[in-house]
This record gives C-alpha cells, structure tokens and sequence, in this order.
C-alpha cells in the first residue's frame, strides 16, 4: 500500500480540540479514493497530514500512524515527504514558483531542487507533460494561463516528483466548467496510466463517480462510512452528511421513486451510463 | 534527451548579449560614480556613459519614458537646492520670501544629473537584463536559493498584491465605503482595507510555503543548472577592471587626492 | 414583479485600460423583482458586466440605468444603496472580529444607526442562519459560513437588487441549500436577485431567467428550459458550458426540454 493512516489524531499548534479523530484509511497503488463530507470536517487537515505538511512544515501534533510507502512521515524531511506524496491545493496562483519564464521550467523547478542530473530533469519533465497531455503548453507563460491550464500545470510539477501517492484537496472547487472537466479528464488519465495512489477530496461527487474505487465520509474529524465508491455514491450516506449525491445517481433514484425507472434503460443499454463520458 | 530549444534562447543584440553580471557590473559602477565622485565630472562623464549604453542597446523610447518619470523628482530637487540652498550669497533673482543664488543653482544641476544618471543606469539595466536571466547567472554563482527565491518572488510578488488590494477595495466599496469622498473619509477607511489584506497576505504565504516545500525546496542538494549564460574571460577581467577602477575613482574623489572639475 | 425595472443596459461596451474587450454591445433589461442567472466559461465578461450595475466599472461604450436612473458617474458609495454585491471570495471582505460588527459595517456606510442598524443586522443574521454566531469570530466559522456571513453583510444594507457572485462555489451541500433558501427569501421580498455562476443544476433550480455569455456578449437569454434545450446547445457548447444532466436525459428520452429532475419526472409522467 501507499498511503496508510492507522488511528490518526491530529490538532493544530496552540489549540486544545483534535481536527483528526481515530482517523483510519488506506490507498493503495494504482487506486483511486474520494474524500466526501461537509465543510470543516477536517478534510483540508487529512490531505496536510497525509503529505507529511502536517505536523512536519506547520506544526501541532500528530497522534497514530502516518505512513507513506512504508516510512512514517514524522520521520521524513520535507523534501523526503515531497518525493513520496504530491499535494494539490485549490488555489492555482499560490502553487506557481513564480519564478519561472516557461511552464518547462515551471515543472522542472521541483526536480531542479533535488540537484538531479539535466538528462534525468529532461526526462521527468517530459515525462509529466506526456502523461497530462500539455505539451502544447510548455512554452508558455505560467502567469498567462487559464485557472484550469494553470492546475495542470502544477499537477504536472507535483507529478515530476514521482511521488507515489497524490493528495488532492478540491483541485476543481475555483474552476470554471471548462477547467473542470480539463481536470478530471487529466486525473483520469493519471488514474489509467500510471500507478499513482490517488485521495482526492471533492464536492463535485460527479467527478468521483467513474473516478474513484473507494469513498472515504469525513464528518466532525471522525470516518462515519467508508466502502465502494459505486454503493456509496448511490446510498443514503452522502445526503445524511452534507454531501450532494451525483448527478446521474440522484436523477435514477428520482426517477426510480417516481416509478418510472424503467425509461432509463433503452434500446442502447443505461441511458445514464451512455451520457457519462 | 535534451532540453529543448527555447531553454537555451539567448538573448540578441550588441550590450544585451553581455553575461548579466557583466551588465550588473557596469550599472553598479555608472551609478556609483554618478553618485560619490565630487563636482561635474563623475556625473556627466556616467551620464554620457549611460546614454551611450542606452544607444547601444536601441532603448531610445523605454529610456525616454524613465527619464519622463524623474521630473517630478528633478523639479523639487532644483527648487529646493536653488532657492534654499545655506550659505550663498550670490543672488540670481528674488522670488517673493525666497533667494535663487548662483550657487545654489549649480548645486541643484549637479544634483539633478547624479540623480538622472542613478536612475537611467538602473534602467538600462532592468531593460536589458530580464530578471530571471539574472537570477540563473547568479544562482549558477553559488548564490543561495532561498535569496534567488526571495528576489524572484519579491518581483512576481507585486502584480498579484496590487490585485488582491484592488478586490479587497471594491468588496468594501461596494459596502458602501467611500473612497471617492472627503480625505478623512478616506482615512477611516483604512482598517476595513488593510484587515483583509493582511490575513490573505499571510495565509497565502503558508500556503506558498506549503507548495514550495512540496516541491522539494528545502532538499539540501546542489540546485541543477538549466540555463547558462555566455561569459568569456574578456568579460570577467573587464569586470575586475571596472570594479577596481570604480573603487579606486571614488575614494581618491572622497578624500581629495584627485581633484576633478 | 411590478414591471418597474432594475437594470437596462443600452449598447454598453467595456474595454479594459490595457485593451482588452471585456463587453460588446450589451442590450440588457432586468425587471425588478426577478431571480437572474448569468453562466458562461470565465472570461466571458459575467464579472465585468454585474461591477458595470453598482459603478465598479464605467462603460465604455453605451449606458447603464438602475432603477430607472443613469448610473453615469454616481459615486460607488451611492450606488452602493441600490445595488449589493456580494463577492466570491469572503476573505477579501471580512476584516472584524465578531459576526456582528461586520454585518454592520455596510448598513453603517449607508448611514443606519441605533436601533434601525441592529435590526437590520439581526435580520440579516437571521436570514443565512447566522443569528447564533453574532458573537464569534469571523475566522472560527469555516469557510461555508464566512461566504454566508459575506452575503449577510450584503443583506443588511437592505438594497433592491442584489449581485451575488458565485455563491455556490467552494460549498458545500448543506451551504447550497442554504444559499436557495436565502434566495428564495430575497425574491419573496421583493428584491431582485441576480447571480454569477458555474453550477448548472443550482442555476436550474433557483432562477427563473438565465443570461448566458461568450466572448463578451449575451448568446442566449430567456428561461432555464429555453436555454437548456437541444436546440442552444451548441451555443452553450461555444462558451464551453454543459447542460445539466437532468436536460440530456430529457432530450435522449424525447420529452422536451427539462432542465431540472422536477421538470423531468413531471413531462415524463405527463408522457406515460
């Protein structure tokens, strides 16, 4: 496995009430995991934790066990979290370095740091820009780049770590529904192409259904449901804990208590399953 | 594999194919000549210098408009040096309460032409030498990460503050908040303006600083070189040359070994 | 809802100072009273046409009337008592220390005080269920309840027409309910709603017209079921939006344009 939380607490410096809670969940290579649940559930502080930032650049302290392939992230330097576990925020602006002329240079700023030979840099960076379809974007200006492109771009300066596990926190919450679906189609593609482990926090459980195996539900700093993303996203416990369900899957209950379900299927097979893309 | 074509674009034209340090030499030493060798000659003689430059470097027009930018500043140094400068006593004119003296004049010129030839070195400079061009040379010079950092940041810094301030201003605003009113009005606004400002500077420096560790920053290891600007060893002892000669000229200026007119 | 209007634009145009066209030719007229949606991909102009309403911006180009009355070169201030405009993000806003004192910062630039401003603050708390926070700090309300906490400040100053820009964005479900509710609150009362955002099926629910834009103009304009029909597809598809999927399933099962679940259950029950 990647990522492993086991029994995770976790309280931010200078306050007395845990964020964390008993918190335990897994993701493993290659695998894709949703995490769902109201704002202030703590979600935010799950993805600082499981990157190591947390207690590791900010501090507070940290109960249980963190591990990211295998080593506790309480022992890791940052840099050492950083080559194992990737971070995305939601704010494209603050991810840049900011000092780059070129999104080339932007992706190689990462590799740059470790002091890797110029074939090795040349070699993740390509690397990257393939895996996340860009290449019509490395010369550009990293400050001129729309909010989605902008994502991308820092998506694929996190992936030229070659970390093992990618920590999401609603990549897509400040896009447009254009950079949105640039996104998801990108972390599909991540998903399909190369075995990174995957937690992904997002309030648009449109994405996560097709994207994630598992869903974890974060509510008050505590795991209330955990399981199969397809049961999940079509069960009572997302709505109970402030979760919008999916699209598709709330228009097939809708139409099901209605007693029309049976319209649903076609000629073709599952019309909603056909309008997914 | 190779790095592609546009990572290794040098820049083209006679003074901007300099090695940056180079340029950051000769700019370093106009300005400081400009500034600390007495009487007209370190001030015209660098003008000269820097004008030439300038040609060189085809900045007619940006050159123009930086030199558009110091009037305000010329005129209240010729102003004040002129009418109010302590001690002279040969008159030129009488302006109401205020003495114009010959003394004070020449002052005020001199003045105004280390003030004008500071600020054009500096801007040839910065018209020639893009930032990061500047950053990788110094960097590949063994400077630190963090203070290549710090400065490449400091720039990029900018336009994103100047758009935070301008969204926190219209929130407000649009709260009713008058900033087109009387000043006092102006002023009490203030405290509404700079809370936000503050907390979303702050914030986002954790959250950059977040994204930075993220991306190995503090990895104790050598940082790669990408980019490498041309030097050459004529460069180099020119640049020696000059800053001996600089070092040289001002001191022997200070303490009057040499007198210049 | 009494045929007086809130907003006309007459062939307003913006060109921001560094060239960029923002808006071309926008003929616009909102009917006080009503709950208006603007969508489109960003840099569609939606952000400069609604700070063209409270003075923010100036036209370039053509005029705009509020209430009836050129806004021309009228203060922001001033404007500010017709038109609220509540912001995307909160932390750009929020600068007090208690809930209390910052919902009362814009009602006290418009000139309330006394027992009028704390009504009108109470009421204001009251309205996006804030009224138990009064007393906390803005900062220990996470950032569902600081958005709502934005919108309160803009409530307070009581104005006709509010502008709400992306309200949903970065909420969650629970928040988004709220945001309807509140919504529907406002319109009850009279006030004119108009809304920014990127949430097709919130959009659907919530607004009786949608405006939608591209390139700096107005593509299509009428109700969610005119311009979620197949027929403006492809016109939403140029400025990069989707229709909801409530309306895909419609148009698949041949009953109509139905841009909401509602709309849907009903045509296909009115089908069987």
């Amino acid at each position: 496995m990647s990522l492993r939380l086991t029994d995770v607490g976790y309280r931010y410096a200078g306050t007395t009430v845990p964020v964390l809670t008993g918190v335990s969940l897994e993701v493993r290579r290659g695998q894709v995991v949703g995490l769902v649940g109201p704002n202030d559930a703590g979600k935010s502080t799950l993805c600082l934790v499981a990157a190591g930032l947390a207690p590791g650049s900010i501090g507070g302290s940290l109960e249980g066990s963190v591990l990211l392939d295998g080593r506790e992230t309480r022992e890791l330097r940052p840099h050492e979290a950083a080559q194992r576990c990737g971070i995305l925020f939601q704010n494209p602006a603050t991810q840049l370095s900011g000092t780059a002329p070129t999104v080339y240079e932007e992706i190689a700023f990462g590799p740059r740091n470790l002091g890797l030979s110029v074939a090795e840099i040349v070699g993740r960076v390509d690397g990257a820009v393939a895996t996340l379809g860009i290449r019509g974007l490395v010369e550009r200006d990293p400050h001129r780049l729309s909010g989605g492109e902008s994502q991308l771009v820092a998506l694929a300066s996190v992936m030229a770590m070659r970390p093992a596990v990618l920590v999401l926190d609603e990549p897509t919450s400040q896009l447009d529904p254009a950079g949105t679906a640039l996104v998801g189609r990108a972390l599909a593609r991540l998903a399909t192409e190369t075995s990174v482990a995957i937690l992904i926090v997002e309030h648009k459980t449109d994405l996560l259904n097709g994207l994630a195996d598992d869903i974890v539900v974060l509510d008050g700093g505590r795991v209330v449901a955990a399981g199969g993303a397809s049961s999940l996203l079509a069960g009572d416990v997302l709505p109970a804990h402030g979760v919008r369900r999916p699209a598709a899957v709330s228009i097939r209950r809708a139409l099901e208590a209605a007693g029309l379900g049976g319209r649903l299927t076609g000629g073709d097979g599952d019309i909603l399953a056909g309008l997914a893309e | 594999m190779a790095l592609p074509a546009f990572i290794g674009r040098r820049p083209t034209g006679a003074y901007r194919r300099l090695n940056p340090a180079t340029k950051l030499v000769i700019a370093f030493a106009t300005a400081a000549i400009a500034f600390a060798v007495r009487e007209w000659t370190g001030p015209v003689t660098m003008l000269a210098v820097v004008l030439v430059t300038a040609g060189i470097a085809r900045l007619g027009r940006p050159i123009v408009k930086f030199a558009l930018a110091t009037i305000p500043l010329v005129i209240s140094i010729l102003l004040v040096n002129t009418f109010l400068f302590p001690g002279a006593t040969d008159v030129l004119a009488r302006v109401g309460p205020f003495t114009a003296t010959g003394t004070g004049l020449a002052a005020a010129l001199q003045a105004t032409l280390r003030v004008v030839a500071f600020a054009l070195s500096v801007a040839v400079f910065s018209l020639t030498t893009p930032t990061d061009d500047l950053l990788s040379d110094l960097e590949r010079r063994g400077l630190g990460r963090r203070t290549i950092f710090i400065i490449g940041s400091a720039i990029g810094t900018i336009p994103r503050m100047l758009e935070r301030a301008r969204e926190i201003t219209d929130s407000q605003r649009a709260r009713g908040l008058d900033t087109e009113g009387s000043v006092w009005r102006r002023i009490r606004g203030v405290v509404p303006l700079a809370g936000p400002m503050i907390s979303g500077a702050l914030s986002e420096v954790e959250e950059r600083s977040m994204a930075l560790e993220a991306r190995g920053f503090s990895a104790s290891a050598r940082r790669t070189t990408l980019r490498t600007l041309p030097d050459s060893q004529t460069q180099l002892v020119a640049r020696w040359l000059i800053l001996v000669a600089t070092a040289t000229l001002i001191v022997a200026s200070l303490t009057g070994l040499v007198h210049l007119p | 809802m009494n045929g007086d209007e809130a907003v006309r634009c007459e062939g307003l145009g913006f060109v921001y100072p560094d060239g960029t066209r923002a808006l071309q030719a926008i003929d616009l007229r909102i009917e006080a009273g009503t709950r208006v949606a603007v969508i489109g991909q960003n840099g569609s102009g939606k952000s400069t046409l609604v700070r063209q309403f409270n003075g923010l911006l100036r036209p370039t180009e053509g005029e705009v009337w509020v209430q009836g009355r050129p806004a021309g070169r009228r203060h922001v201030a001033e404007l500010a008592r017709e038109v609220g405009l509540a912001f995307q993000n909160p932390d750009r806003q929020i600068f007090a220390g208690r809930v209390r004192t910052e919902v009362a910062f814009g009602p006290h630039n418009l000139g309330l005080a006394g027992p009028a401003l704390a009504a009108a603050v109470d009421s204001a708390m009251a309205a996006v269920g804030l009224a138990a926070a009064a007393d906390t700090n803005p900062y220990d309300l996470g950032f569902s309840r600081r958005k709502l906490l934005a919108l309160a400040s803009v409530i307070a100053m009581a104005t006709p027409i509010l502008v709400l820009d992306e309200p949903t964005t970065g909420q969650d479900a629970r928040g988004i309910a709220r945001m309807r509710e509140v919504i529907d609150t406002l319109f009850g009362q009279g006030r004119t709603v108009i809304a920014i955002s990127h949430d097709m099926a919130f959009v659907a629910d919530t607004f009786e017209r949608v405006i939608v834009m591209g390139a700096g103009r107005v593509l299509l304009d009428g109700t969610p079921a005119e311009v979620f029909a197949e027929k403006a597809w492809p016109t939403l598809r140029s400025t990069y939006l989707e229709p909801p999927l409530a309306a895909r399933v419609g148009a698949r099962l041949g009953v109509g344009s139905t841009p909401t679940e509602a709309a849907l259950i009903e045509a296909l029950d009115g089908a069987r």
